[in-house]
């Protein structure tokens, strides 16, 4: 037997590099650079204290001394908060998919917590709870966990009709139905889900740790703050930025291996 | 009657009615208005009718996806609706589209039935390769479905429909998006494996020549699938198959049954 439109089928796949980092990126970083390290410089001449503008001498400085357990406690809060949102988000996004019920009470209580303002999540977490651990994990989860539930959510109602009408005509249990169907078919949105995410629980978290919190980078953009230091700010920042692009690169990796059957 | 282990069970379909609201203007429809339908085991039945007929509706109550209004449906002594469960690896489906899961490979895509009657998986992979195997998609069997042709897709749904060995075959317009050739081929294939597999299969289709090149029985619906017309095939002999197939048309046509199917 052969199969009509064998010499139609397994085309070639252009290999797609894992990190694109265009000239222009290089150019526009060495620009800014230049810019800033000149008007370091120039700073007292401009009337601009020179604390204001420190030259990258100082923030290399600074860098030299961040203290890398700051980092991971805030890497763990980051993790930690995340894998709980998704789990809580995912759980919930198939509750409501089951049952119409349950998605009208939970809906409109979803609308308002995603209304809520980072800031007031705060407040409030300092004021209902005493742990400092528990109350950026509550924040963090509250704000990144409907974001899960929504994405996963709309992607099952957008899981296309013939393929749901395909698994249900093979009579599979509930749970068969997500497992084979429905959770590989919204991969491609969770992924999504947690690229919005890191950003968000990146920048929520270092919210959470200036207000209270005695380590983490926040807690040490905090003390910069307090101490006047721009350099200290600077180098604290900038771990923020490299942190955020590694778990975005790792996501990134991770997205194209569990996506490699997309065209 | 109930159904056995050993082979298909005849299908009974008694006063079936299916009758839905429309979403928008609240007007009822009639799909199914009265149908009366028995299809014995091992037996190959075409359906054929216009558009709006009520075929796949029939379709959709034959592999319990939706609950009759009125009348019943029994597939042995048992509902496929009420019963669903039971029918898990008894009956399955080959729809016009090919509707592989894209982020399966072929072997992933034809094991998928298996899976879910819970079959180890050593016995899992062989059973599905058999029957890829079968099909001449050896060579395909790690690929996705986007990495192959129209009719190998076709293929690998019909290897997933046929790796647990149905006693009942449901087939929707399965070979209607395909070009003749292919089509043809497929259509061949699927014959040959289901009268091998001994299953009872109904093949729902618009295409006269596809109905009568399959079918034991073809059954012409008018409206509401009204039963206009119950043809068994093998009264009719080869060179009179042009004369058949204009009278299926004019029937479907007219609405009524043509007067030259009463004399086969």
């Amino acid at each position: 037997m052969s199969p009509a439109g064998h010499d139609e089928a397994l085309t070639d796949r252009t290999p797609v590099p894992d990190l694109i980092f265009p000239r222009q990126t290089l150019v526009s970083l060495l620009v800014f650079a230049v810019c800033w390290e000149t008007l370091s410089h120039l700073a007292p001449y401009l009337g601009i204290p020179p604390f204001a503008v420190p030259s990258f001498v100082t923030i290399a400085k600074s860098l030299v001394q961040i203290t890398p357990i700051d980092i991971a406690v805030t890497l763990a809060r980051v993790i930690g908060a995340l894998v709980v949102s998704f789990l809580l988000g995912v759980f919930l996004a198939m509750a409501m998919y089951r049952s119409e019920a349950l998605d009208n009470y939970l809906h409109p209580m979803i609308r308002i917590l995603m209304a809520v303002p980072v800031v007031s999540w705060i407040l409030f977490a300092v004021l209902w709870f005493p742990g400092v651990e528990f109350r950026i994990g509550f924040v963090l989860v509250v704000v990144c966990g409907p974001v899960f539930l929504v994405d996963s959510l709309d992607a099952m109602r957008g899981v296309p009709r013939e393929l749901r009408h395909m698994m249900q005509s093979f009579r599979p249990t509930t749970l068969q139905y997500f497992v084979k169907l429905m959770l590989p078919a919204i991969v491609p949105s969770i992924f999504t889900a947690w690229k919005v995410n890191i950003s968000l629980a990146i920048r929520v978290v270092t919210i959470a740790e200036l207000v209270g919190a005695v380590t983490g980078i926040g807690h040490q953009l905090s003390v910069a703050e307090e101490l006047f230091s721009v350099s200290d700010v600077f180098a604290w920042t900038l771990v923020l930025v490299v942190l955020l692009f590694l778990l975005e690169a790792v996501v990134a990796r991770v997205e194209k291996r569990l996506l490699r059957w997309r065209p | 009657m109930t159904v056995s282990t050993g082979g298909p069970p005849p299908i009974e379909v008694r006063g079936l009615r299916k009758v839905f609201r429309q979403a928008t203007s609240g007007q009822t429809v009639v799909a199914i208005d009265r149908l009366d339908l028995t299809v014995a085991p091992r037996e190959v039945v075409a359906i054929v009718g216009q558009t709006g007929c009520g075929k796949s509706t029939f379709f959709d109550l034959a592999i319990g996806l939706e609950a009759p209004t009125d009348g019943s449906i029994l597939i042995g002594d048992k509902s496929p609706h009420s019963d669903f469960d039971f029918f898990r690896g008894k009956i399955a489906t080959v729809f016009q589209q090919d509707r592989l899961l894209p982020w399966r490979t072929a072997l992933d895509n034809a094991k998928l039935p298996l899976e879910l009657i819970g079959l180890p998986e050593d016995a899992q992979r062989e059973r599905a390769l058999t029957w890829l195997n079968r099909l001449g998609l050896g060579a395909f069997v790690n690929a996705y479905p986007h990495e192959l042709s129209g009719g190998m897709r076709q293929r690998v749904a019909i290897a997933r429909a046929f790796s647990v060995q149905p006693n009942i075959l449901l087939a929707d317009e399965a070979f209607g998006h395909l070009d003749e050739v292919t089509a043809g081929e497929l259509r061949e294939t699927f014959l040959k494996l289901a009268r091998e597999c001994g299953s009872t299969a109904i093949l729902i289709t618009h295409q006269l020549e596809e109905a009568i090149a399959v079918g034991d029985r073809i059954v012409v619906f008018g409206k509401s699938a009204k039963l206009l017309a119950d043809i068994h095939v093998e009264k009719w002999p080869k060179e009179k198959y042009g004369v058949l197939r204009e009278a299926i048309q004019a029937t479907l046509q007219g609405n009524a049954p043509d007067a030259r199917l009463n004399r086969a």
